[in-house]
């Protein structure tokens, strides 16, 4: 299905320079990405449905018919009795403090690496680079003792620091990369005014980077948000586990009640969709400020 | 944002962790108990017993956590070795849980069993599953039994007569159903161990129990004849078509759907099959034991048994202990009975009262010459992870089986030579 | 670089002026990000590394030394070939088809057209579902009695509609499937960011220089789209080296769909064998590693030409 619609789309469009013949050209196109557009959400839309129905209307009428009612009880149970709600809670205590935490420590690392000549500048930004594509599950077993030994077992923070740790070479080289796009003379004038590093770093170049911060931050936000495998091995009371390792607890609980469980999943998604609506701007904006030079 | 709003959220940041690092602070007294009764059914009766506990102790609450069944198995590790660990955990008895004991982990709890007298209230063959050289370390507090389960009016219906006893019987009611259109055996296989169930079976059946816990204890080689016996009875029901389609593509309580929708007539399950078939069917749901291939052989069943344990790392060892015997009363094994169905381990539980199901069910293990736990609770870990793969190997490919044992021959070849090097 | 810290003072004072100023700056604002990734990242990695040499089993306080045994097991273990093949057959899936379609689907929408907005959202918002609830939907997509495709099979008259998951010749391809579709959105976005960035000087002067739309596309469009290239590339390669959740959720890891980072964890986690888990780990990242180099190579002569 893919490679034809690929080649469809390649032949048909360039950038839409050539204005005049694209017209004619409309409505194949609408008819061709709408159907396409139908076929791409239809799981989606599924599982919107289907958290809506009870699990008799199914099991009566089968997965994909024409549900007899819609009903937002299954909601109510995912949030209350499912405990949803507190599960979202435990994953912003932990997504939120890592989100800043990764971009502030990153935007350190990032501009010493993009600002200054020194000899362990290109070992230390390969090894973030490098870093950034580490198989954590390497990490797991190592870091389950480490937080251990600190006596971080079993808490939020434990979570929140593996969290900025393994993110920080991803934010780093992003940052980095993006910093080294901010023309030197501004700095060459601070300094002449007199000002130091720090408050160059301060005050002119993080403003400077915001943009690409928040671009960060979304996709980032969405990444530790989702995370499921660290709060298994790091956390062993189900009062502290964020949403998506609940969900795996709620899936237990409702063993085949779809229902429930994609109202529940709907739920925990609720806040990276919110994310993604508001901040869109920013999540497209900075996803290539990694490789502008 | 502003400037001075990323300052406000460095701060906020910075803030948040200092509070967060000192908050899991627990109250003394607590007790803290990890279980994997994610199912609807026992969950619930899981809450119900922590709750008793809650109201006759409000001075040590229990703060429990209920785990999804496969990641704690896979989690059990990290929660051992924790500091503090958690101090009371659910488990199974066997070789899954020697591991934890061999290697410190479990704390013995011989006083406790001493005080309350448990030599005299369980049944030998558990309190042998409790202790290991001198101690005591492992709880074992219910079990239940596998057999096959069936619906009676599908029998009706296709004309096959239950119970089934015999191996050719067997073969002629897999015909006969699927002449009436209707599978003979629902089986979910996407989890694996279902299948397992099935090659327990067939082993103890084709070769008898001894032969099948060697085999379990890596002592019988994999390539035997005899274990390519068992698996030459396993392609005959699926040459004859005996099992539904695509089995990998369901988990075991989905395909439980194919017969209560009357599209399959038979289960091969443990007991705790009933937990989710629906409760207005449950009039039409019976079962028997695995029919007998050799009758010159021993009978050997699954039943395994469940139960709990301590962690040695446990920050209120005094508090666990009381809870486990709290957990391994007469009042809790009789609950567990009379709701779940589970059979206890202690021999002064009331049974009078028994539904038919549940006397059936005993009788069925007390007529058993052996009684093994099951497939990946008798071996190791890593020999139960690549034996389930080769199942499912042989049920996809059945003409692969001689390259599959020869396989599973050197993984148990291996893993033998590690335990006798340590 | 040079362009930021040049000044016009004389040579050899500033020499001297960068030994002292430059050695401790950059060191003070990596100090604290350093000293993080190092405790939480480097020392694990290494202590991974080292334990992937020995017979752990994540308990016992001194392991054995093995040496290399668990590589040398590696080779002869049959679920991890697959577990690799499979792989690879993610990154080639991966690195293709979510990439062209991606970009395609980027040049139609850079054009103004009639809700061009609502056609983006579509196709991009698959990626704020998480990993586990996609696994979840497309499970049922893919169930054989009642999820959508047989369904769709089964109402048009086709007998004996495929298993997919349960098929195990086609139960990796469904994953990677699964994935891909959310993968495309992503790639979609790069490149249409990307594009955001084209100017469009460049293109018109193609133009009136007579290009038509192929030589547009492959001379001038796509070279200058190359950086973006690249991040979906390392994106692609990161994503599906890393692959575990759909596998995990999906199959489990059963129906010849192991993966690299599936087969570690059950190993490591089910099976009780961290160094042979850790081995696997190791593995995995040198392959990465084999991929980043080229990447690496890249930046180091972009670097030294400053």
């Amino acid at each position: 299905m893919t490679t034809a619609a690929t080649t469809g789309v390649n032949t048909r469009s360039v950038l839409g320079v050539s204005a005049n013949r694209r017209r004619l050209g409309e409505v194949p196109k609408y008819v061709f990405l709408t159907a396409l557009t139908i076929i791409w959400l239809v799981p989606v839309f599924a599982a919107l449905l289907t958290s809506f129905r009870t699990m008799d209307d199914i099991t009566l009428n089968g997965f994909w018919s024409i549900p007899s009612q819609f009903n937002l009880n299954n909601f109510a149970e995912a949030w209350s009795k499912a405990r949803v709600g507190n599960y979202l809670l435990n994953s912003f205590i932990i997504t939120l403090p890592s989100l800043f935490g990764m971009l502030f420590l990153s935007s350190l690392s990032a501009y010493a690496l993009a600002r200054f000549k020194f000899r362990l500048n290109l070992p230390l930004y390969f090894m973030f680079v490098a870093g950034t594509m580490l198989p954590f599950q390497i990490l797991m077993l190592p870091v389950f003792r480490l937080t251990n030994s600190l006596g971080l077992y079993n808490t939020h923070l434990a979570l929140i620091l593996i969290h900025t740790a393994f993110q920080l070479g991803f934010c780093t080289f992003v940052l980095r990369n993006f910093m080294r796009t901010v023309p030197g003379e501004i700095f060459d004038a601070a300094r002449v005014d007199g000002c130091n590093e720090f408050r160059i770093y301060w005050q002119i170049m993080l403003p400077l980077s915001l943009p690409a911060m928040a671009a960060l931050a979304t996709l980032e936000f969405t990444w530790v948000f989702n995370d499921y495998l660290w709060a298994i091995i790091l956390l062993s009371s189900d009062s502290l586990r964020p949403v998506t390792a609940g969900l795996a607890t709620l899936r237990g609980q409702y063993v085949t009640n779809w229902p429930v469980i994609t109202a529940g999943a709907l739920l925990a998604t609720l806040p990276t969709v919110i994310v993604f609506v508001f901040l869109q701007r920013y999540f497209i904006q900075g996803l290539t400020l990694g490789s502008g030079k | 944002m502003s400037r001075n709003t990323l300052r406000f959220l460095v701060v906020a940041v910075l803030l948040a962790a200092a509070v967060l690092a000192v908050a899991p602070v627990l109250a003394q007294d607590f007790i803290t108990y990890n279980s994997y009764n994610g199912d609807p059914t026992p969950r619930a009766f899981d809450e119900k017993v922590v709750a008793m506990w809650n109201e006759m102790h409000p001075d040590k609450p229990i703060n429990h956590s209920i785990i999804a069944h496969e990641d704690f198995k896979q989690a059990i590790r990290a929660y051992l070795t924790a500091q503090p660990a958690p101090d009371v955990l659910t488990w199974f008895a066997g070789n899954r849980a020697r591991f934890f004991i061999d290697r410190g982990l479990i704390l013995d709890f011989s006083d406790m069993w001493q005080a309350e007298g448990l030599d005299d209230v369980f049944a030998p063959g558990f309190t042998a599953l409790a202790t290991v050289g001198e101690g005591k370390y492992f709880m074992p507090t219910s079990y239940y039994w596998w057999a096959i389960y069936y619906r009676p009016s599908l029998f009706e219906k296709a004309g096959v007569k239950a119970p089934i006893e015999t191996w050719d019987e067997l073969l002629a009611a897999c015909d006969t159903f699927n002449a009436a259109g209707i599978a003979p055996f629902t089986i979910g296989t996407r989890f694996r161990w279902p299948a397992a169930a099935w090659f327990d079976y067939l082993n103890m059946r084709q070769n008898g129990p001894e032969f099948h816990i060697n085999l379990m204890l890596l002592k019988e080689s994999y390539t035997d004849e005899r274990v390519k016996a068992t698996f030459a009875r396993w392609q005959e029901l699926l040459d004859r078509k005996c099992f539904i389609a695509n089995p990998a593509a369901y988990d075991w309580n989905e395909a439980v759907d194919f017969m209560a929708q009357g599209e399959a007539a038979m289960y091969l399950m443990g007991g705790f099959i009933t937990d989710t078939y629906p409760d207005e069917l449950e009039d039409d749901l019976d079962f028997f034991r695995f029919p007998i291939i050799d009758p010159s052989i021993p009978v050997g069943e699954d039943a395994p048994t469940d139960g709990y344990f301590i962690a040695a790392q446990a920050r209120n060892p005094e508090g666990a202990k009381e809870f486990l015997a709290f957990l391994a009363s007469k009042e809790v094994q009789q609950m567990a009975f009379d709701e779940l169905g589970r059979l206890p381990t202690r021999i002064d539980v009331d049974i009078s009262k028994a539904t038919k199901a549940t006397q059936q069910g005993i009788a069925l293990i007390q007529g058993a010459d052996y009684v093994a736990q099951f497939y990946d609770r008798d071996t190791t870990p890593e020999m139960a992870e690549a034996g389930m793969d080769a199942m499912m190997a042989f049920w996809d490919d059945p003409a692969s089986i001689d390259q599959l044992l020869e396989e599973l021959e050197a993984t148990r070849a291996r893993i033998a030579a590690e335990q006798a090097g340590q | 670089m040079a362009t930021m810290t040049s000044t016009t003072s004389p040579p050899a004072p500033v020499f001297l002026d960068r030994l002292k100023r430059v050695n401790w700056t950059p060191y003070l604002f990596l100090a604290l990000p350093l000293a993080l990734y190092f405790v939480w990242i480097i020392a694990p990695t290494l202590y991974s590394i080292y334990l992937s040499m020995t017979d752990w089993d994540g308990v016992t306080a001194v392991p054995n030394f093995l040496g290399f045994a668990n590589y040398q097991r590696l080779f002869t273990d049959r679920t991890f070939n697959e577990a690799l093949v499979n792989n690879v057959r993610w990154l080639a899936v991966f690195i293709t088809v979510p990439t062209t379609l991606g970009l395609g689907l980027a040049l139609i929408f850079n054009q103004e057209m009639r809700g061009g907005r609502w056609y983006k959202i579509s196709f991009y918002s698959p990626l704020v579902l998480s990993l586990p609830v996609i696994g979840l939907i497309w499970a049922w997509v893919y169930q054989p009695r009642a999820g959508l495709i047989n369904s769709l099979l089964v109402g048009i008259g086709v007998q004996n509609p495929p298993g997919w998951l349960a098929d195990r010749d086609l139960a990796i391809w469904c994953i990677i499937a699964a994935a891909a579709w959310r993968q495309v959105g992503y790639v979609m976005v790069l490149y249409l960011a990307g594009l955001k960035n084209v100017d469009p000087t460049l293109v018109e002067a193609a133009i009136v220089d007579g290009a038509n739309r192929r030589q547009l596309f492959q001379h001038v469009i796509l070279p200058l789209l190359a950086p973006v290239t690249t991040i979906v590339v390392v994106i692609s390669i990161i994503d599906s080296l890393r692959a575990f959740d759909l596998v995990s959720i999906m199959t489990a890891g059963n129906q010849r769909t192991q993966v690299l980072a599936n087969y570690m964890y059950i190993q490591a986690f089910n099976n009780y064998k961290m160094g042979y888990g850790a081995a696997i780990a190791v593995i995995l990242f040198l392959i990465s590693l084999i991929f980043i180099g080229f990447y690496l190579w890249r930046t180091i002569r972009d670097e030294l030409e400053y």
